[in-house]
């Protein structure tokens, strides 16, 4: 098939015209620039300062590549961030699903019961798991009162833990946007799968997950930067020997007061999550464009 | 037309007049909870009674997020007094956002006790004295411990709760381990982190916040613990079943500064605070309030309260003080350290 592009003037536009969405944006603009722009390359101009005499320095990245503890932090937040990208869109899938397609009455229950943790600050959540799983806490007293363990299961202070918490905290993040997707798929697509066919495990399979894979890449990618970026839940359920980046970032302003290397972290951590970004959204493209080309061939 | 006329006269007048009239306004930045009633009542409430200065508390912020504030901003954080440790005011005055404190403008500086004088550096002011105390639970140990090697004894395996590194505690104990064990106070802390890895393995885990550590020992968790001594003698003093103890091998105190940030706005109202905080009278008055020591030696305090404080030039003999600009220098690589060889071994 070919295709012809027509090169027609477009309509006539009067200087004025594009004045006015500029004018529109320029607050949000400014305000980027302004909170976000400014103090992002204020950040990356203290991590090129030496701590002692405030000159131009590359010591505290040499620091930042050389040193096992913060390298092992900094795999460490990668490693978490991406267990919890997979669990939060894995649990939120068929939550998103159900709230896109169903027609029940309970479905507003259910779409309020998701939202609803939003309703609680991160901290009051993370007390909250903290009580559930720690040594005294509910799981364990439950086990040990029924006599099911003799010591109590190390539920808290680690990895598991952490997930846990973030998980829950990113969860209605991630259904918002898989129920957004999943409602921009039309539903006949699914309807005609099955008439000619199709049992249900193919429908999902082969219609229903490969169209919603915008969706669930936006699910993965806001659930790992969220995580990544997390302070509270790391620090409260991680324990002393879980540090990541954000935790440790906050030792290195408060309690070492050496900015520079709290600088570095911080944009190790803004690379990481560009990084994680630019893979999910190119990911998403090439399968559309692989898509776009069987369509057309 | 008369009466609007003198209507607007009195008005005008008031605006202009409003500020001249108004009481001069200190702004203190120290801590909240019981803290903030007992300095209210104890110091706050008499200084505004004799100088006429409207003190507004900020209890917002730990001392290490109010030194953060005062370096970003460049000694201008919106507050004229800090309440902060010796060690913030020495890393303050040698990043320079601290004002260099003036003993003829503050003569009551003179009565501080040189020693903690010179550990608090030129920009801090002495006001309050803790230490390091060993607290345990009265009803669960047989006898009360007397040394910090209680600690890695057979009987607390799993009954005793340790710092993190980011409670300067945990420095303290390492620096006490290692004088214990060959090592000393700052130059050679190897003998101290080996021990504290023993003690470690004895630990149920490592808390930072001193609300968290107390919770363990409030519920019978943990039997001992280290924990500063005004915050013990308050959980004594709420009728728990618990004591604490100034072990043999000696004490390194934590030393509470008021500071003034460089750039603060009401500089002679907060000199006037400081110099009334160091006055004899307020001294008495704060170590009977909160339960702590003084760097003032010529204090009159009840016995009881004698017995367990800081006081006296015997007492301030007894204390182990590290070189804190060599603390503040090593802070990082001994924090390294503390991962790699202590915190490792509990898990």
């Amino acid at each position: 098939m070919t295709i012809l592009a027509l090169d027609l003037p477009g309509p006539r536009r009067s200087p004025r015209q594009g004045l006015v969405p500029a004018f529109g944006l320029s607050p949000a603009g400014l305000m980027l620039v302004f909170f976000f722009a400014l103090p992002m390359g204020m950040m990356i101009g203290t991590s090129f300062h030496d701590p002692s005499s405030g000159a131009l320095s590359f010591q505290a990245y040499e620091r930042f590549l050389n040193d096992g503890l913060t390298l092992k932090g900094f795999w460490r937040t990668a490693i978490m961030s991406c267990l919890v990208a997979v669990a939060a869109t894995a649990l939120a899938y068929p939550l998103a699903y159900f709230l896109a397609r169903s027609k029940s009455r309970f479905r507003i229950i259910v779409f309020a019961l998701a939202l609803a943790p939003e309703l609680a600050g991160v901290v009051l959540r993370t007390y909250g798991w903290l009580i559930i799983l720690e040594d005294r806490g509910f799981i364990n007293d439950i086990f040990l009162h029924w006599g099911l363990i003799d010591e109590p299961l190390r539920l808290s202070k680690n990895l598991f833990a952490v997930v846990v918490g973030l998980t829950h905290v990113v969860l209605p993040f991630a259904i918002l946007s898989l129920t957004t997707s999943i409602q921009g798929i039309d539903e006949n697509l699914e309807r005609a799968a099955q008439m000619l066919g199709a049992n249900r495990l193919s429908v999902i399979r082969m219609i229903l997950v490969p169209l919603s894979v915008p969706g669930i890449v936006s699910a993965l990618l806001l659930s790992f930067t969220m995580a990544a970026s997390a302070y509270a839940t790391p620090a409260l359920l991680g324990g002393a020997g879980f540090k990541v980046l954000a935790t440790m970032i906050s030792e290195q302003v408060l309690f070492y007061v050496d900015w520079s290397f709290a600088a570095v972290m911080a944009n190790a951590l803004l690379v990481l999550m560009l990084v994680v970004s630019y893979a999910g959204l190119n990911f998403e493209t090439r399968l559309r464009d692989r898509r776009g080309v069987k369509r057309g061939g | 037309m008369g009466k609007i006329l003198a209507a607007t006269t009195v008005a005008i007048s008031s605006l202009c007049l409003a500020p001249a009239l108004r009481a001069e306004t200190l702004v203190v930045n120290s801590y909240g909870g019981p803290y903030e009633a007992i300095i209210r009542r104890a110091i706050i409430e008499p200084f505004e009674q004799q100088t006429g200065i409207d003190v507004v508390y900020d209890a917002v912020g730990a001392a290490s997020q109010d030194y953060a504030k005062i370096k970003a901003t460049k000694g201008r954080p919106g507050f004229d007094v800090a309440v902060m440790t010796a060690s913030q005011s020495l890393q303050g005055c040698q990043d320079g956002v601290l004002e260099r404190l003036d003993p003829t403008a503050i003569p009551n500086l003179r009565y501080v006790a040189p020693k903690l004088a010179k550990s608090a550096g030129p920009c801090g002011a002495v006001h309050e004295l803790q230490y390091m105390s060993l607290l345990y639970r009265t009803d669960k140990m047989e006898s009360p411990p007397r040394s910090w090697s209680a600690l890695a004894s057979p009987e607390l395996n799993g009954r005793i709760v340790l710092p993190t590194f980011q409670n300067i505690m945990a420095l303290y104990l390492v620096e006490i381990f290692a004088t214990m064990n060959g090592g000393d106070l700052t130059g050679n802390l190897d003998p101290g982190f080996k021990a504290m890895s023993d003690v470690a393995r004895q630990s149920i885990g490592f808390e930072q916040s001193s609300a968290i550590l107390e919770s363990y020992i409030k519920d019978g968790t943990v039997w001992a613990m280290p924990f500063w001594n005004g915050r013990a003698q308050l959980l004594v003093d709420s009728g728990l079943p618990v004591d604490y103890v100034r072990p043999i091998e000696g004490t390194i105190p934590l030393i509470a500064t008021l500071n003034i940030p460089v750039a603060a706005e009401h500089k002679a109202s907060a000199r006037k605070f400081i110099d009334f905080f160091l006055e004899k009278t307020s001294q008495e008055a704060w170590v009977s309030a909160y339960k702590v020591g003084s760097a003032r030696t010529d204090i009159n305090v009840p016995d009881d309260v004698r017995a367990r404080q800081i006081t006296t030039e015997a007492d301030l003999e007894s204390l182990l003080l590290p070189d804190l600009s060599v603390v503040a220098a090593r802070l990082r690589e001994w924090g390294e350290q503390w991962e790699r060889e202590v915190v490792a071994h509990q898990e």
